[in-house]
């Protein structure tokens, strides 16, 4: 079977031969994972089974000095965080559109490697991801405290903002639904460690009918949804169901309950992530890491989940932890590299 | 109700109009300064902090009521330097070297200020140097450590090393939070408290304000 088999029988409900696995690392992780898969590209070398298309973070000018301009006009200060690096300024520095021009959503960059992404990596589950698909987009262009603070002082101005951005992202997708893919991988922070940001009063006045409307765009296409949501979301997993979200991700074991949800969910919402990020990989030993995973593979081969460290790994974590994660999922029983 | 109990409920309510109106009000009716600041402020910042607490208020909330406490602040802080009313302490904080994470350690700072503390706002980015030049030249009763990250955490305790360095640890307690911070860290490298939220930060920080004596 194929890996894009594999992963359609996860989210069909159906027990895999295995639990297919998808892990992300940040820049410093992957240099120093690498020179331990010799010339082999990391994306052959790890075997994924979530083919990524399009950009999480999008497309950026590099304006020297470590800082770089995304296709919205948001400078990214990259000195510190080198992955997606942290706001400069405020765009919008006051609560109006009026002033402010969205950037073309169908800029060739976002599609123009699909084709032949698929066609060296056919056998994976293809996903077009968007990034920073409405509350992340909004702060960078507002300002966090701002946004925040403009669901109280400007409700108006928060709801033409966010329907901007879905008019963006559906246009987005649209073209990407043209191409043979699986999924639409959604990524949007709502949590904090503990609770919502926000809170679920104002997530759902205010996000939930947008999400509903990016959702339906999707499954009107006929395809899979996908959502990454760092934090402590879980009291949203029946809203997020009823307006169908096949797959959440990160599955952050410091902040919710992982066995029990699996079990919870199962059959109505699969989770991709759950090996712990904040404690197990940069802190534990080679024995805790190996017993982690081989606790979530075992949870997992029922169905109903896609191993994965909970968050990008970072630079933090020895080579060591990451190689034995990988060995372990790559070992399994059912298993064989095709 | 009374106008201090209004001035109360207009900073819960986050209405910073009408508590710059109240706290004006409280001022020409000749009230104590100390009084509406404890009363009115104070009272009012406790109650969000219970609030946030009990899951009841979230982020949004307790940012536009700490920007009416803060506003309604600003008009009674001569007063309050005109008859002599100090903050119950002086707090230096700042987010850790390499993190540029900064709303966290903005509410613990506004949290801080909601409970009468004079805080110095160190920015993100602080090294260990930062904070001993900063101790030194604020002579704070507290320093408030923030790490959203896993990478950035470990300077906390390059934190308390320096200060042990400088000879600065006795004269400061240190209180840290964040994300990957547990109550074990903050117990393993020596700190003097950990919260694991804004509004415990500043309940934590008024206890050991007491300790200090």
């Amino acid at each position: 079977m194929t890996k894009r088999e594999i992963i359609r029988m996860v989210l069909d409900g159906r027990k895999p031969p295995y639990v297919p696995w998808s892990c992300g690392f940040t820049k410093e992780a992957r240099e120093k994972l690498q020179p331990y898969f010799a010339e082999v590209d990391l994306e052959v070398a790890l075997q994924n089974h979530l083919l990524k298309l399009g950009s999480d973070v999008g497309f950026f000018t590099n304006l020297g000095n470590n800082r770089l301009q995304d296709v919205f006009g948001v400078v990214w200060d990259r000195s510190i965080d080198k992955d997606i690096g942290n706001v400069e300024g405020c765009m919008l520095s006051e609560p109006t559109l009026e002033h402010y021009t969205f950037p073309d959503p169908l800029d060739q960059r976002f599609f123009a490697d699909i084709p032949k992404r698929i066609a060296k990596y056919g056998d994976r589950f293809r996903v077009f991801q968007i990034g920073f698909s409405l509350y992340e987009r909004a702060w960078t262009l507002r300002g966090m405290q701002n946004l925040l603070m403009d669901f109280y002082d400007h409700p108006r101005f928060v709801q033409e903002l966010f329907q901007t951005i879905a008019d963006y992202n559906i246009a987005q997708l649209k073209e990407a639904l043209k191409y043979d893919i699986d999924a639409v991988y959604f990524g949007d922070d709502w949590g904090q460690q503990h609770g919502l940001q926000m809170g679920p009063k104002l997530w759902r006045k205010f996000i939930y009918p947008v999400l509903e409307r990016m959702y339906r765009a999707v499954h009107e296409g006929g395809r899979y949804i996908f959502i990454h949501s760092c934090g402590d979301v879980d009291e949203l997993f029946d809203d997020l169901i009823a307006i169908g979200v096949n797959c959440f991700n990160p599955f952050q074991p410091e902040v919710m309950d992982v066995p029990t949800l699996l079990r919870k969910y199962r059959g109505r919402l699969i989770f991709h992530g759950g090996l712990s990020t904040q404690k197990i990989l940069p802190y534990g030993t080679l024995e805790d890491v190996r017993a982690e995973t081989l606790r979530l593979l075992e949870m997992g081969r029922a169905g109903g989940y896609i191993f994965a460290p909970a968050h990008d790994v970072e630079g933090d974590v020895s080579h060591e932890n990451m190689l034995a994660f990988i060995e372990l999922i790559q070992g399994q029983p059912g298993y064989c590299d095709n | 109700m009374s106008i201090i109990d209004d001035l109360r409920q207009s900073v819960i309510d986050g209405d910073m109009n009408i508590a710059q109106e109240l706290v004006q009000r409280t001022l020409t009716e000749n009230m104590p300064p100390e009084q509406i600041l404890k009363d009115g402020l104070i009272s009012a910042m406790a109650e969000v902090g219970r609030r946030f607490e009990c899951g009841e208020f979230f982020v949004p909330e307790m940012l536009i009521s700490a920007r009416a406490m803060k506003s309604g602040l600003a008009l009674l802080r001569p007063y309050l330097t005109a008859t002599n009313v100090h903050a119950v302490g002086k707090v230096v904080i700042g987010t850790m070297q390499g993190d540029l994470h900064d709303i966290g350690k903005n509410l613990v700072g506004m949290m801080l200020e909601g409970a009468g503390f004079e805080v110095v706002d160190l920015g993100v980015d602080v090294s260990p140097d930062k904070y001993v030049v900063a101790i030194k030249e604020h002579r704070p009763d507290l320093v408030a450590c923030s790490a959203l990250i896993t990478t950035t955490m470990p300077y906390m305790k390059n934190v308390i090393l320096s200060l042990k360095d400088a000879g600065l640890r006795d004269r400061v307690k240190v209180i840290i939070g964040g994300a990957p911070v547990t109550e074990k860290y903050a117990a393993d490298i020596g700190a003097d408290g950990y919260a694991p939220d804004a509004a415990s930060a500043a309940l934590c920080a008024k206890e050991l304000i007491l300790k200090k004596g």
